[in-house]
Formats: structure tokens, sequence, C-alpha cells
């Protein structure tokens, strides 16, 4: 039976660690729980409950940094830094409910990362308890920093495994003053629409805060026509803008649509799905993408690519597959890609399949390192102590 | 990534009563792999090698070694590996942290390493060998309308694979940000001689961030045989801004308002009266009005549409800063000069004084005013002269003092008031070092930026590259602040 501990300190957590390890007891890390379903299962006896450490402690908005606890939603940071007129930049998908230590951990992200970067351009610093109960605080406040190994990057992306993430310092920007959101009906989900729509991208001498193709499935859900968009949002001042979109017509029928259809794709991925991101050369994400395109939608699911980034995600619920796991691991293995292929989200059944990133003898290095009795998060890297 | 099993301990050949690293049987097996020429051992050969940038530190090598390729590379780091001797790694001396001083210790000169492998255009990206000079690669890839962003100011003279030791900056960091921002990839040779790949040259990393780790690792965790690098696209369209001040509080004042309106300039850069006579009264004269109390150089790119707008903003955040007046630089030529002028203010203050010391505290931005006010009143304190020139957009400061290293008390002072900027710096909320790495000069400071916990993991992550903790000895963490190492080795964690 699982015990849930809440904590609502860093000192807290430390004991909390101290104490599992006496007694040999595994912890699942859990902040807001929106996204369990992600990563491997995760068979840990006691559940760290790290909702409660929530709240901004800093955040002075002429420097454009904000240091909040791990346990804050990324929509409540968006309610203290919105009048300064300033954003945190990271929009990963799932929904704002989310927690900024899960999106750390997870180095998760969505469209903008496609000007902005991933979680790791973000974050600047970060206070964490080791699985051994130590705190350490690395990295700063300040914009720029090199003192010392990077402990933020390592943290970014270790799925907690390396310490319990408790504050976390990140980098805002100023919201651009006009911020506009267009979509262009691609003439089909082929492979040639797709590399055009990227050498249209590439050629472009603006940078678009996100350009995101969507599948004519999930754009049909949002909306936005029968058939496949590339989505775009521009920002920048009103002259940079208008001048933007007056390229974009190149593309085909543009139009103008409500921002809110970035949260609406963020929302769009039904519980239980099964994610897999794809990622090759940006310039080879044509054929990439209609593969992806083609069995997303056979299985009643959606394709949708940051296209400047060369990752295509591909969403299928697991109801559709009738729990046919031959025929899911069909899709699945037709899906290859050149570069790199992630699994956001499998049935468990699924994972053991699966290798583990982390299984290399540096990793297992850093791991032993950090948390030498694997009591964070055990299993979810896939990793073997 | 792949790597073999790990090292086991150093299985050194018998010693003849010398240290193993001043063996001349060390040095013929590493001729044997490198050619008579490319071993120094010499002192007068080795006089070169005794300093980098970092002035008022001498340090001799034991010997000096030059590989040319990779193989050789690969074959020099497993002899010191069999040998167990530690080594330095080294790419152009550059640096300015002492992180390429090699005392009693080999240097590993890896500057002959220096072929740009591909250039992929479409992509933007390019796989270059460790000893490239920074700006050969932006030069090369500018033919595709690619250029590579950080640009240190020694870039006409500064190693891609010392730049990624560093995670070096530079001026145009602000928007493009800094060397682990553009590097995808990278195959390490660590210093057990295993070679391992870091990051996806094409495609998304999943797992630990191991080369987020490895850049900026300081040359600790082994050394970089190629690097695959991200280019940025040249710019539709460039603006070169010089904003002329009567006071640097009025600039400071004029840079937070820059970057609190959402603008953000690919580069802003601050330079103070004394740096700006230091630069007009050198052969890098810039034009800069030498009776002004600051400059701001201001530079904004992108495409061409908006880039006015966004201009006239900035100019009018100057005057409404006090500014005397704003120059927009007319063309190209005129935009290099301005450049030139801030690139190589270190070196016309150089001409100056015998030695330079150049910092590299960073301070969150709103608090740029108060400390350019005590960097001044502490080198009023100790009778020295501080000059400025810094990126004002990032807060990175670059106090510097031209001094006579040979005079004993003027050394004094300026290591005084320098220290005395550092723990400024960190009181405002700041950090040692920005850009330039922690190396040997800025070692005492790590104690007091950093828990005893945070520098004991920092030992950990050390030695789970390099064990035997070989690679750049003595540098980025004081040894006394790692309670592993004072552990036997069968404890260890790696």
């Amino acid at each position: 039976m699982t015990t849930m501990l809440g904590c609502d300190s860093t000192a807290a957590v430390a004991e909390r660690i101290r104490e599992a390890r006496a007694t040999g007891t595994t912890l699942r890390l859990v902040g807001a729980g929106g996204w369990l379903d992600a990563g491997r299962p995760c068979p840990a006896e006691h559940r760290v409950e790290l909702r409660p450490l929530a709240g901004v402690t800093e955040y002075e908005a002429g420097d454009l940094t904000l240091t909040a606890r791990a346990g804050t939603t990324l929509s409540e940071i968006e309610r203290a830094t919105a009048p300064e007129g300033q954003w945190l930049t990271l929009d990963p998908f799932g929904s704002a409910d989310g927690t900024i230590g899960a999106t750390v951990a997870t180095a998760s992200h969505g469209p903008l990362s496609s000007s902005y970067g991933t979680p790791r351009d973000h974050l600047l610093g970060c206070e964490s308890v080791s699985g051994t109960g130590d705190v350490i605080r690395s990295g700063g406040r300040v914009v720029k920093n090199v003192a010392g190994f990077d402990l933020p990057r390592l943290m970014c992306g270790a799925w907690g495994t390396l310490g319990v993430l408790t504050e976390i310092t990140v980098r805002l920007r100023a919201r651009p003053e006009v911020d506009r959101t267009l979509v262009v009906a691609l003439r089909d989900e082929s492979a040639g629409a797709c590399a055009d729509a990227w050498r249209w991208l590439r050629a472009s001498p603006f940078t678009p805060l996100a350009a995101e193709l969507l599948s004519a499935s999930i754009a049909r859900r949002l909306g936005l026509g029968e058939r496949a968009v590339l989505a775009l949002r521009l920002g920048g001042n009103e002259a940079l803008v208008r001048s933007a979109e007056r390229t974009v017509a190149e593309l085909g029928d543009v139009r103008t649509v409500a921002g809110s259809l970035w949260d609406d794709l963020r929302r769009s991925e039904p519980s239980g799905s099964v994610v897999i991101r794809l990622g090759a050369l940006p310039a080879d994400i044509g054929s990439l993408w209609a593969a992806a395109g083609t069995l997303a939608e056979r299985a009643g699911g959606f394709a949708h690519s940051t296209l400047g980034r060369g990752v295509v995600r591909c969403v299928v619920p697991i109801a559709e597959l009738e729990e046919d796991n031959g025929r899911l691991w069909g899709i699945i293995g037709q899906l290859q890609a050149a570069g790199s292929r992630i699994f956001e989200r499998l049935p468990s059944s699924l994972w053991s399949g699966i290798p583990s990133p982390a299984s290399d003898p540096i990793s297992r290095g850093v791991r032993r390192a950090f948390d030498p009795d694997h009591l964070l998060n055990p299993g979810i890297l896939g990793e073997s102590a | 990534v792949s790597v073999p099993p790990p090292t086991p301990l150093p299985h050194a050949p018998k010693l003849t009563g010398r240290a193993p690293r001043d063996d001349p049987a060390l040095a013929r097996q590493l001729a044997a792999i490198v050619g008579d020429r490319r071993v120094l051992r010499r002192p007068g050969e080795l006089r070169s090698y005794e300093s980098d940038g970092l002035p008022g530190y001498q340090q001799r090598p034991s010997l000096a070694v030059f590989p040319g390729t990779r193989d050789e590379t690969i074959a020099v780091v497993r002899l010191l590996a069999d040998w167990g001797v530690p080594f330095v790694p080294r790419g152009a001396g550059t640096g300015l942290s002492g992180g390429a001083l090699a005392d009693d210790v080999v240097l590993l000169g890896l500057h002959r390493l220096s072929r740009i492998i591909s250039v992929d255009a479409d992509n933007a990206r390019a796989v270059v060998e460790p000893g490239v000079v920074n700006s050969t690669l932006t030069r090369a890839v500018a033919p595709f309308g690619l250029h590579y962003a950080p640009d240190p100011s020694s870039q006409t003279a500064c190693t891609i694979g010392g730049n990624v030791a560093e995670n070096a900056g530079g001026p145009h960091c602000l928007k493009y940000g800094v060397t682990v921002n553009h590097v995808l990839a990278a195959t390490v040779l660590l210093p057990s001689g295993e070679v391992v790949s870091l990051g996806n040259a094409a495609g998304e990393s999943d797992g630990y961030d191991l080369l987020g780790a490895f850049v900026g690792s300081e040359g600790c965790f082994g050394v970089a045989l190629d690097v695959t690098v991200s280019l940025a696209r040249l710019p539709e369209a460039v603006r070169t801004l010089l904003a002329d001040f009567t006071t640097v509080l009025d600039a400071a004042e004029a840079v937070s308002a820059i970057i609190a309106s959402g603008i953000l300039p690919a580069a802003l850069e601050l330079m103070d009266a004394a740096t700006i006579q230091a630069v007009e009264a050198s052969i890098y004269a810039a034009g800069y009005p030498v009776d002004a109390a600051a400059i701001l150089l201001i530079e904004l790119d992108g495409a061409a549409a908006g880039l006015d707008d966004d201009a006239a903003r900035v100019e009018r955040f100057c005057l409404d800063a006090r500014a005397r007046g704003v120059r927009v630089a007319a063309d190209a030529t005129e935009r290099a000069k301005l450049w030139q002028g801030r690139k190589k203010a270190f070196g016309a203050m150089g001409r100056m004084s015998s030695h330079l010391v150049v910092q590299d505290a960073v301070v969150p931005r709103t608090r740029l005013p108060e400390i350019l006010a005590e960097i001044e009143r502490i080198g009023a304190a100790h009778g020295v002269s501080v000059c400025n020139v810094f990126h004002a957009g990032d807060g990175n400061l670059h106090p510097n003092i031209a001094y006579d290293a040979s005079n004993a008390d003027e050394a004094r002072r300026v290591h005084d008031a320098m220290s005395q900027v550092m723990e400024a710096c960190i009181a405002a909320g700041g950090t040692i070092t920005g850009e330039h790495g922690v190396g040997l000069d800025k070692l005492p400071y790590m104690d007091r930026l950093f828990s005893p916990a945070t520098l004991d993991a920092m030992c950990a992550l050390r030695s789970v590259f390099d064990p035997d903790r070989r690679a750049n000895p003595g540098k980025v963490v004081p040894v006394h602040s790692c309670r592993e190492w004072h552990a036997a080795p069968s404890t260890r964690h790696a």
C-alpha cells in the first residue's frame, strides 16, 4: 500500500529522503499528478507529494528571472508574470496545471520551443535534494553563469532520479508587443507539403515564436478545417508581424485565428494515449511527417511537428487499438526515425522492450553519485541498479 | 551514449625515482606517437606554455605534447592513462581564468586538430575538430548565409574546443545564447582514453543531459575530439547604435529600460570613460566620444521589417536616460569599426601597463547601477583604476585593472580590490564568472558561492568522468571541499 508523504519545505523533503534511506524505502515523486502515465512504470513504495511545495519566492521583473518552489504550477507563474508583461516561454503538452518542477524534471516542452528552446535553455539554477538527503543549490539567479560544473542541466530531464527538485530559477521573456496566430491550410499531408513548409520557414527572414504542423485529424478537432495546417505564432512589433503575414501568404490560404489555439492543442491529448516523439535532421522531416501522419490517422490519433526542431509527435489513443498489443507494436515498429525515437507514453506492458537511455556507464555512474540506493523514482528511466 | 567499462586504477610503469611525468621514457613514447617535434621538454621551449590569458601566473608544464590527428590524440591520452599521468588540455591559451595553466604536469595542446569536418548548410550545423578557431568557422560558413553565434572577444584566436570547455559567451550571446545553447553533440575522449558520444546530432537526446554537463567542464571531464554545433542564419538586417552618456548610471538606466521593453538586442555593451580613452588612444580607435562617461554599443538584428521601429524605441530609451546623443552606424564599415573598438578593448588596455586583470562577475540586471558605484568606490579605496567594459544586457561585468605585477604593493592592492568586487557581486545575488570559467583564478570564491554539499556533488560528478582525477587537476572545485576525495579509492562513488 502506497503511503502519501506531503512535503511543504525543502527540509521536509530532505527529512523524508533520509527516513527512506534509513528504511530502504523507494519514493515516487509527484507534482500535480497530471503526467504520472508518462515515462516508465515506477513501482515505488511511497509517494512524495510536492504540490504543497509551491509559491513564487523571488521575482524581480527588471531582471527577467523568477524563482519558484518546485510545486508551483505553470499557470501560477503565468499569473505572477502577466501583470509585468512577461512570461515563462515553456508550454509543455498537457496543461498549465503541471508544475514547474515536473516540467524541468521531464524536460517537457511544446510549440514555443521552436524559438525559445527547451527547459535546459530556461533553467538558470535549482535547489534539489539528492538521494542521500543532501541539499544541493547550483546555478544561480543571473542569466549567465559558468561557476562550477553544470548541475542544473544534469537535473533537467533526469526525471527526479538525481534529486528531488525543490526550487527552480528560470529566465523569463518580455511578451511581444504583438502576438498573432495564423493558420495556413496545406495542400495535403504529404512529405512534399511538409518539406515546402520547412523550406519556407528556413528561408524567411523572421523567426516565428512557434511553427507547428498539425495533421488534418487534429486540425479538424480544433476547428481549423479539413486539411493539415501550419499553425504560426508571430511575435514582435506591428511592422514585423504585418510583413511576416504577407510572406506567409506565399504558402497558401491564410487566416488569423485566436491565440487560444495553442492551449487547445496542449490539452488535446486524450488521457491514455500512446505518445511517440520522432526526431530527424530538419531537412529530412518530410518523410517522417508523412509516415507518422498516416499511421496516427489510421489508428485514430494525430500527429504534429515542431518543424524547425525536426520533431514529429505522434499521438494514438490506446482504446482505439482494442488492447491489441501486436497491432500497436506493428504501428510503433513502423515509426522509425533516423535521429531519435522517444516514447513519452506507452502502455506499461510495452516498456520492457524499450532500451533505457540511462544504461551506459557514465549515466549509471551519475546515478550512483546522486542517488546511490536508487530510492528516487526507481525504474522510471528503465535503468537497473 | 556508449561507453566501455570504467578504467582500472592507473598502472604506471615502475618509477625510476622521477615523477612519471618527467620520465624521459614517457617523452620518447609520446614522440613515437606524434613525432619528435611535437613533444617539448626543454624549459626554453616550454616558455610559451607557461601562462594563458590570466596575467601574473606562470606555471611550467613538465612537458607539452601536440597531437595532430584524432587518432594521435586518443593514443596520447591512452598512454598518459597507462602512465597515470595528469594532463591539462589547452586550445589557443586565450582563457582568462588560468584554466590552461599546467603546473608540472603534461600539457595537451589541441590546436592542431583544426579541421572543419563538415558543414550541413541545409540543417544549419557543422562538425568541427576542437582546434578550429571560432572566427574561422564563422568565415567558412558565411557563404551559406550562416554564422557561429557565440563570439568571445578573443574569437580570432580562441578555439571551439576551448569555447566548449569554458562554455564561452560573447557580446552577441544576449540574443543568441552561449556555447551550450549551440552544441548539439560531441565525441568525447575521456581521461581514461575511452571514446564516448554525447548528445544527438540528428535528433533529440534522451536520458541525462551529459552533453550539457560536459560543456563548461573546463577540461576536467575529458577533451572533445569533434563537436557538432548549430549555426545561426545571418540576419537580414542589422542596426548598430552608439549612445553617449555623461554618467555610467544613466547608461545603466538605459540598459534596464531596453531590457524591460521586450526588445531583445543582439548585443548591448557598456564601456566606461577609462575604457573609451584606452581604445581611442590605441590603433583600434573607433571614433568613440572621448569625453563621455559611458557609451552603450547596441546592436539590433533580424528581419528588416520593423527593425527601424525597434531602433527608434531604443534611441528613445537612451535619450530618456539622458544620453547626449545616439548615433547609428551608417554602413558595414562603420559598424565593424565600432565593434573593433569593443572587441579589442582588452588589447587597448594592455598597452597602458604590463599586466591586465580581467574579471567576469555577473549580477542581476537591476543591480547594475549600484554595483558599478560600488566598484568605483572599491577602486578608489585601493588606489587602483578600474575600467569597465561589459555585456550590460546580461549583467555580465568585466571590471579590469591595468597594473604592473612586478610591483608587489600594486599587485596586492589590485588583488584586494578584485576580491572585494567579487564579494560585492556575490552579495548582490550574482556570481563569480559568467563566461570565463573558474579555472584557478576563481577557486577561492567557490566556497563563498556554494555549500559543501553542492561542491561535493560537483566533485562526485567529476569523478564519474575522471575517476583518477587526472584531467586538469586542481581546477574548478577546491580540492579541500571534496569529501569523497578524502576517502580511500575503494569507497569512491565511481
